[in-house]
């Protein structure tokens, strides 16, 4: 399958956030702007992210049409002739065809390194984008408010995980030190 | 006019499968009868009340996969796999691994294997009075199992696999394919608990336009009856019925513990550890040559989910001299659902077991049974 790729579209953007640090943003370097530059920084470190998850969405959005294109292509070729047939027969069997043509074709593609690889670099992007938001939420609004983040739900669960594993150690010596008694 | 007239025909037919799932009860999944008599944090152990009045003195423990829910083998009553080996004379146990929350994100491999399943073995052991019990692992509980009895022979009389990937190197099943390029790490850095639903959304991948669109023409196709053929409505119904209760199971998709999903991706999906016997659950290494026991390793030859590939390999890597394999033409599913399973899988499990669930001639001299401390 033909690979498209929006690498001019990423060097573009590449190419003017490299700009904008070197002009514009250069204004969140100033020391006047104070404790605003760190946030401004960090939230800055969030565009390449969305970018980057547009660019494999777009991907992946290229590629199932180019897919449906085939599927159709193969649908077309079977030349089903529906003349001698009744209205629902009519149905029935352009209904079988279809779903024969597009779920062989989507099955062939979904079953290539090319679907696995993009699905893949997906699944990253959208988790780095995923996680950038929750870091901001955390940021912005949870330790301002003094409310638990995630990693401090995480370190009690892993207390508890850990708490829990010694409790069952030791009961199960007890148990066993009871039995040879 | 004969065209209007089929169409109204097929109209009428919709409507009367939408008239049914209006009306349609609560459906019952897992209805055959049990006893809870055993639970450690989420995990509970499930007793089936004997069908015979003398059972066969070997029990069986079965062991499901965390994806997904054990009910599959217990899904409708005419049709259950549990059912089925009750009536055959054995006495079944099986483990619900119930639906792991926040708290269960550290969890490891090694916890479910030598923690949870070796209670569970303990448990039934004690309970029968045997030193060894009948171990049957179905798909990821069936490499679970394997581990199990590489690690414990001592416990396990007889290993019986259904449809249990042991070699992840293969090119024929679309999650082997996709998990090489799949950033576990990321995933359960940033789930911890990774969602049941993230997981299911791949299994519906695998074949997109048959399961969610082609299932649900082709169920409301089967719909057929004239007005007032009662016998025809009830048919029906239980059709509509079996479908709901599969379609219940397929999206009740438990959240997986993330350090356990986190391994098993990693050593056994993207690294293949488990059949070139490197796998270390906590240190102990895991040799499938180990495994000496009478071994039934049992797969469905169009499974979209474990190809023949992945559970092949498992009888050349065992050292049991008792070793089967049977291939049943059904798919993934049908090995514990549908006629199939019932005329074909569940009779070669019985016909494989019965003679192997007898006592040995120690064992018939009584019960000596400790329970063992975990590795």
């Amino acid at each position: 399958m033909e690979e498209t790729k929006l690498e001019s579209s990423r060097e573009f953007f590449d190419m003017w956030v490299k700009t904008y640090e070197a002009t514009l943003g250069k204004i969140t370097e100033i020391p006047a702007i104070g404790p605003s530059r760190e946030k401004s920084e960090k939230m800055s470190k969030g565009l390449p992210l969305y970018f980057n998850l547009y660019s494999t969405w777009m991907d992946t959005v290229v590629d199932f049409q180019n897919i449906s294109m085939e599927a159709m292509k193969r649908m077309n070729a079977k030349n089903i002739s529906l003349e001698d047939k009744t209205g629902t027969e009519n149905y029935k069997e352009l209904y079988n065809v279809w779903m024969e043509s597009y779920s062989e074709t989507f099955k062939e593609f979904l079953k290539s390194g090319h679907f696995s690889s993009d699905m893949g670099k997906f699944m990253s992007n959208f988790l780095d984008v995923q996680k950038f938001n929750r870091d901001m939420l955390e940021e912005n609004y949870l330790k301002p408010s003094n409310l638990p983040t995630k990693s401090d739900i995480d370190e009690v669960n892993k207390e508890l995980y850990f708490l829990k594993k010694q409790l069952k150690e030791l009961s199960g010596k007890i148990n066993e030190l009871s039995e040879n008694k | 006019m004969y065209e209007l007239s089929s169409i109204e025909k097929e109209y009428n037919k919709l409507m009367s499968g939408f008239q049914i799932f209006l009306k349609m009860p609560e459906i019952s999944v897992g209805t055959t009868p049990h006893e809870i008599i055993y639970t450690e944090d989420k995990m509970k152990l499930l007793h089936y009340i004997p069908t015979v009045e003398k059972t066969h003195p070997v029990p069986i423990l079965m062991v499901y996969a965390l994806v997904n829910r054990y009910y599959i083998l217990d899904l409708q009553p005419d049709k259950s796999v549990i059912r089925k080996l009750l009536d055959d004379g054995f006495d079944v146990y099986i483990i619900d691994w119930g639906y792991p929350s926040g708290m269960d994100r550290y969890l490891t491999l090694d916890d479910y294997v030598n923690g949870y399943i070796n209670n569970a073995v303990d448990i039934v052991r004690k309970r029968s009075g045997l030193d060894k019990i009948t171990l049957m692992g179905i798909c990821q509980g069936g490499t679970f199992s394997i581990m199990y009895s590489t690690l414990h022979p001592e416990k396990v009389k007889n290993l019986i696999t259904l449809v249990a990937p042991v070699n992840f190197d293969t090119q024929k099943g679309l999650l082997h394919v996709w998990a090489k390029n799949l950033d576990v790490d990321k995933v359960v850095d940033y789930y911890g608990i990774v969602p049941g639903d993230f997981l299911n959304s791949g299994f519906l991948l695998t074949d997109p336009f048959r399961l969610m669109i082609d299932k649900y023409v082709g169920m409301f196709d089967r719909i057929e009856c004239e007005p007032g053929d009662d016998a025809c409505q009830i048919r029906n119904e239980e059709i509509v019925k079996n479908f709901l209760r599969m379609e219940k199971w397929i999206f009740d998709s438990p959240d997986q513990a993330g350090e356990t999903f986190r391994q098993f991706m990693k050593d056994c999906y993207q690294k293949n550890l488990l059949i070139k016997n490197k796998l270390e659950l906590n240190g102990k290494k895991i040799n499938l040559k180990n495994i000496t026991m009478p071994l039934l390793n049992i797969m469905a030859e169009f499974d979209h989910l474990v190809p023949n590939e992945a559970s092949i390999p498992l009888n050349d890597a065992v050292s049991s001299k008792e070793k089967e394999m049977a291939v049943f033409p059904t798919g993934h599913i049908g090995i514990f659902v549908g006629s199939k399973s019932q005329k074909e899988v569940c009779p070669t499990i019985s016909k494989w077991l019965t003679p192997r669930s007898g006592l040995d001639e120690e064992e018939s001299r009584g019960p000596e049974i400790k329970k063992t401390k975990r590795k």
